[in-house]
């Protein structure tokens, strides 16, 4: 038994060992490994132990532990019987997708792909920081989907047992298993045991004791930060982050780091948006027009998003590092020889954007100046949980298994109100998908929303988007049993700028809440 | 007793908020509790020839020369006072280092032209190579001004003013003030600061400031060339003079919330520095008030809403531009019109005293739930209570005295 387990143990270190030099963090690790080295305090008659105190000393320890880390996390895996089912599903919407943007490439006669003149490049180079002026006809563009189309898709699953088909509108004949409300508590124990989160609503209150809690939360991040050890930021999360240390907290945990070779990669992205003209380029620059510089919230950092987006649309790596490829397109560049240089994959990243995809970067403005630091967060947060809110998988993070999850909370929390909706004939996630698909943002104020994407860092896991969902919905029953339309059930769940996330998490996940 | 409202200002939001109360509107001519009156009506009603008495039911929303901050000179001329008379009474707060007053250096230098031209060549010669803005003292919105790199183009604008301008030269005169040209930029853009105050009294003095203000964006990138001087998107920050440029927006007017600033501020800089710079900004207007008590005709039927104009520097320094008296209360988008209500409806919980009733008499000291947005600044009355230990109020009023 014993030797089987460290038969297995062996099998993972040599796995995490081939992964890591793979990774492209490798190299300046080994780097700095090497320096150290060649340094007096690594000595060569008790090479081993002298080289790990260094490495202690020096930080790297806490560095490569933090790698390791991160690794477990991506490597979690979980299979699902049906994930053929759903894979193929998706397939069948990113052809449908991919269809859409050949269809609105003929009728605007513009192609999905060519180099860009050198005139228009260095107009775009000249105006790089302030990208709302760059000069581009959008109007006839249309944003190629949106979450409600998203919904209709999701909604026909009819499942892999064709049996029943007959309730159209629910989810519940998926079979996914999704938590309870007991199992969720005890996902979330800090917030269903009550404990004390930092979080600004307890500025209301405004006595010395939130500013002693305070002081200690600050004090502590401070610590972790020192530390710079990622799985201790993340348990911290868990009672609430300091605005002051959030951006770094959250760059240390995800392993967002900006050095010399993100700055290049950055640069190759932006060199690539300078270069090749896509389609895409149009779809993005209409949904920025279209969410954030309309925006309160965010209209001033339009340009940033610009930037910010253009270059995510190059991102190859993106699309290597899905779990679950989606399928891509291929197209040539406009006029040249069908060759293999004049291929690219559109757009690099595989990521075609929906309306309003811009949300999932916009809050980063809030916590970085630089779009470069603010580009590694948000990819990293795309690869760790984005992706999954706008693609149809098996996996419980899966926007199916979150509907489905929305779905039965609503049903047990509060039956009335379910079937208030059910004899309205509309389904309550035609009003929460957008809230779900882009995990609140744009939606809650920005200071809400933050502390909402702590508590999924916290417990790396998006199921919180659902509960608030509910949440939110039953929080306003009263006025929502008074409706009956689509329009005025929209009304009521329209202005979420009152919601105090935290307050109402602890609400629905304490026992002795209203629960 | 039923409660009567009068207004000369054809605004929904302090119609909608009276009549929310159940007050019902009469005219100026009736038996009104609460006059929302524009400051022209105020001032005559005032005036020695109307012979109007107020009675103790009485409240109206203005003091009868709250020009003496409104008016850009005079706002000046006070602050300027002020701080002689601090440093004459050999007051830490006016402490001096390298000429500039320590903690009073909230406005950027300023004189009154042509009054004080000699004044302003000798400061001019000293950095001839600063920019200078020129506004029009009894002026607002953005009206009239203009910014000056050179000491000729001043010449020349007042010998072109002269001719037509003579006589109205001496009513209309001016203020120069150094342009801070190093502003605080978001996404590139100059912004300021819309704040509101409210003053219930000046002699004590009763201030409450409210916290939902708003930043005002420029459309326009900011840039501080000399080709882009006369440019007034690139520099003036008012919604009046932005609404008119092509890149107007007209869903967020260009407006964010000063909560989301602080956010910003909080998460990019740190604690301390944004901290440091909201206690600033308390601190200025506290004393600006301060500098104008003395010479307000301090009267009981009267309370007053101030919009302040404030910009923050590059190194999170703010300035005080000025100060209006009758804010906009115009909505230019649905927040603002969220805001404004919520302003409205505040500043009626805190004059009007827990009957009901407006009433002379009352002491003005609010119950704390009828504060709502508002924050306590300052109320003289309560600092004095504390230092006889008679209350166990506990609001670090101590920090700004
Ligand atoms: N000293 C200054 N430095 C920089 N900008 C200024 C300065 N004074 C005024 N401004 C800009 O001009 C605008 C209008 O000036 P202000 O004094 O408020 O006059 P108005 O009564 O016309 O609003 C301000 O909102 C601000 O954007
Ligand atoms: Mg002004």
């Amino acid at each position: 038994m014993d030797e089987l387990k460290d038969r297995s143990i062996h099998h993972t270190t040599i796995k995490i060992c081939d992964d890591l030099r793979n990774s492209n963090q490798y190299q300046n690790l080994y780097e700095d490994i090497q320096k150290l080295v060649s340094t007096s305090s690594v000595r060569l008659d008790d090479f081993k132990s002298t080289l790990l105190r260094a490495m202690q000393e020096t930080g790297l320890e806490a560095d490569l532990r933090n790698k390791i880390y991160r690794w477990v996390k991506t490597k979690k895996k979980e299979s699902n019987p049906y994930d053929a089912f759903f894979r193929k599903a998706q397939i069948h919407w990113d052809k449908r997708i991919h269809k859409s943007l050949n269809s609105m490439s003929s009728e605007l006669g513009i192609s999905l792909a060519k180099s860009r003149g050198n005139s228009e490049k260095e107009e775009l180079l000249s105006k790089w920081n302030e990208l709302s002026n760059f000069e581009t006809d959008i109007h006839k563009y249309r944003p190629v989907y949106a979450p409600k189309d998203f919904l209709e898709v999701l909604l026909a699953l009819k499942g892999p047992s064709k049996e029943r088909d007959c309730h159209k509108w629910e989810f519940a004949q998926l079979p996914l298993k999704v938590k309870n409300l007991s199992e969720l508590r005890n996902v979330y124990v800090e917030i269903s045991r009550g404990d004390q989160i930092l979080n600004s609503n307890s500025l209301s209150n405004n006595n010395q004791n939130f500013a002693i809690f305070e002081a200690e939360r600050v004090a502590l991040g401070e610590k972790i930060l020192a530390k710079n050890y990622a799985p201790l930021a993340q348990e911290y999360l868990k009672r609430g982050c300091p605005k002051g240390l959030r951006a770094r907290l959250w760059t240390l945990l995800l392993g967002a780091e900006v050095k010399s070779p993100q700055i290049n990669y950055f640069e190759t992205l932006k060199h690539n948006v300078l270069h090749y003209d896509l389609m895409i380029d149009k779809l993005i620059i209409k949904d920025i027009n279209l969410t954030a510089s309309n925006d309160d919230q965010y209209f001033v950092f339009e340009d940033v998003l610009y930037q910010v987006m253009l270059c995510f649309s190059r991102d190859s790596e993106i699309l290597k590092q899905l779990p679950n490829q989606p399928a891509f397109m291929q197209v040539v560049l406009k006029g040249r020889p069908n060759t293999t240089e004049n291929t690219l994959v559109f757009p690099p990243s595989g990521v075609i954007p929906f309306h309003g995809f811009t949300m999932y970067a916009a809050p980063f403005c809030y916590l970085f100046n630089n779009s470069t630091e603010l580009y590694f967060v948000f990819r990293a947060f795309y690869l760790r949980y984005w992706h999954r809110l706008h693609r149809v998988c098996a996996s419980s993070q899966g926007i199916v298994a979150l509907c489905l999850q929305f779905e039965k909370l609503l049903q047990c929390y509060e039956p009335s109100l379910w079937n208030h909706f059910k004899k309205c004939r509309i389904h309550p996630l035609r009003v929460v998908i957008k809230w779900i698909m882009r995990a609140f943002s744009g939606h809650l104020p920005p200071e809400q929303l933050l502390a909402l994407w702590d508590s999924i860092l916290a417990y790396d896991s998006l199921e919180i988007v659902p509960l608030l969902a509910v949440v939110i919905v039953v929080f306003r029953k009263d006025n929502l049993m008074k409706v009956n339309t689509l329009a005025n059930i929209e009304a009521v769940l329209a202005d979420l700028s009152s919601i105090a996330v935290v307050p109402l998490l602890q609400m629905a996940l304490m026992k002795d809440g209203t629960a | 007793m039923k409660i009567s409202f009068c207004t000369d200002l054809d605004k929904s939001v302090v119609v909608a908020n009276c009549e929310k109360r159940g007050w019902l509107q009469v005219g100026p001519e009736d038996d009104w509790n609460v006059y929302w009156a524009g400051t022209q009506t105020c001032r005559s009603l005032f005036s020695v020839d109307s012979g109007y008495r107020m009675n103790d039911n009485q409240i109206i929303n203005h003091f009868p020369n709250h020009y003496e901050i409104s008016r850009k000179d005079l706002l000046v001329k006070n602050i300027k006072r002020y701080r002689r008379d601090l440093e004459k009474e050999g007051n830490i707060m006016a402490e001096r280092g390298d000429s500039k007053y320590l903690h009073l250096d909230f406005i950027p230098v300023t004189f009154v032209l042509p009054a004080d031209y000699n004044m302003f060549v000798e400061e001019y010669r000293k950095a001839p190579q600063s920019t200078w803005i020129m506004k029009p003292c009894g002026r607002s919105q953005g009206s009239g001004i203009f910014l000056i790199n050179k000491l000729s183009k001043l010449k020349r604008w007042s010998r072109e003013s002269k001719t037509p301008f003579q006589q109205q030269l001496t009513k209309e005169s001016y203020v120069i003030s150094k342009y801070i040209d190093n502003p605080l930029l978001i996404g590139g853009k100059k912004f300021d600061l819309r704040l509101y105050v409210l003053v219930t009294s000046f002699r004590p003095l009763k201030a409450y400031q409210f916290k939902l203000g708003f930043c005002r964006f420029c459309t326009v990138k900011y840039d501080s060339s000399v080709a882009e001087l006369d440019n007034m998107y690139v520099h003036l920050t008012n919604v009046s003079v932005q609404k008119h440029g092509g890149e107007y927006n007209s869903l967020h007017g260009g407006k964010m919330s000063v909560q989301n600033l602080r956010l910003y501020l909080e998460s990019t800089r740190g604690k301390q520095v944004t901290e440091k710079l909201f206690d600033q900004i308390s601190w200025l207007i506290i004393h600006s008030l301060k500098a104008i008590a003395p010479v307000i005709s301090t009267d009981r039927h009267c309370f007053e809403c101030y919009g302040y104009d404030i910009i923050i520097d590059n190194k999170l320094k703010p300035w005080l531009i000025e100060v209006n008296a009758s804010p906009s209360l115009t909505s230019t988008t649905a927040n603002d019109r969220i805001l404004k209500h919520k302003l409205l409806d505040n500043i009626f919980n805190i004059v009007v005293p827990p009957t009901g009733t407006p009433d002379v008499r009352w002491n003005k000291i609010p119950l704390p739930e009828a504060l709502g947005d508002f924050e306590l600044l300052i109320d003289e009355d309560l600092v004095s209570l504390n230092e006889n230990g008679e209350s166990g109020f506990s609001r670090n009023n101590s920090k700004w005295k």
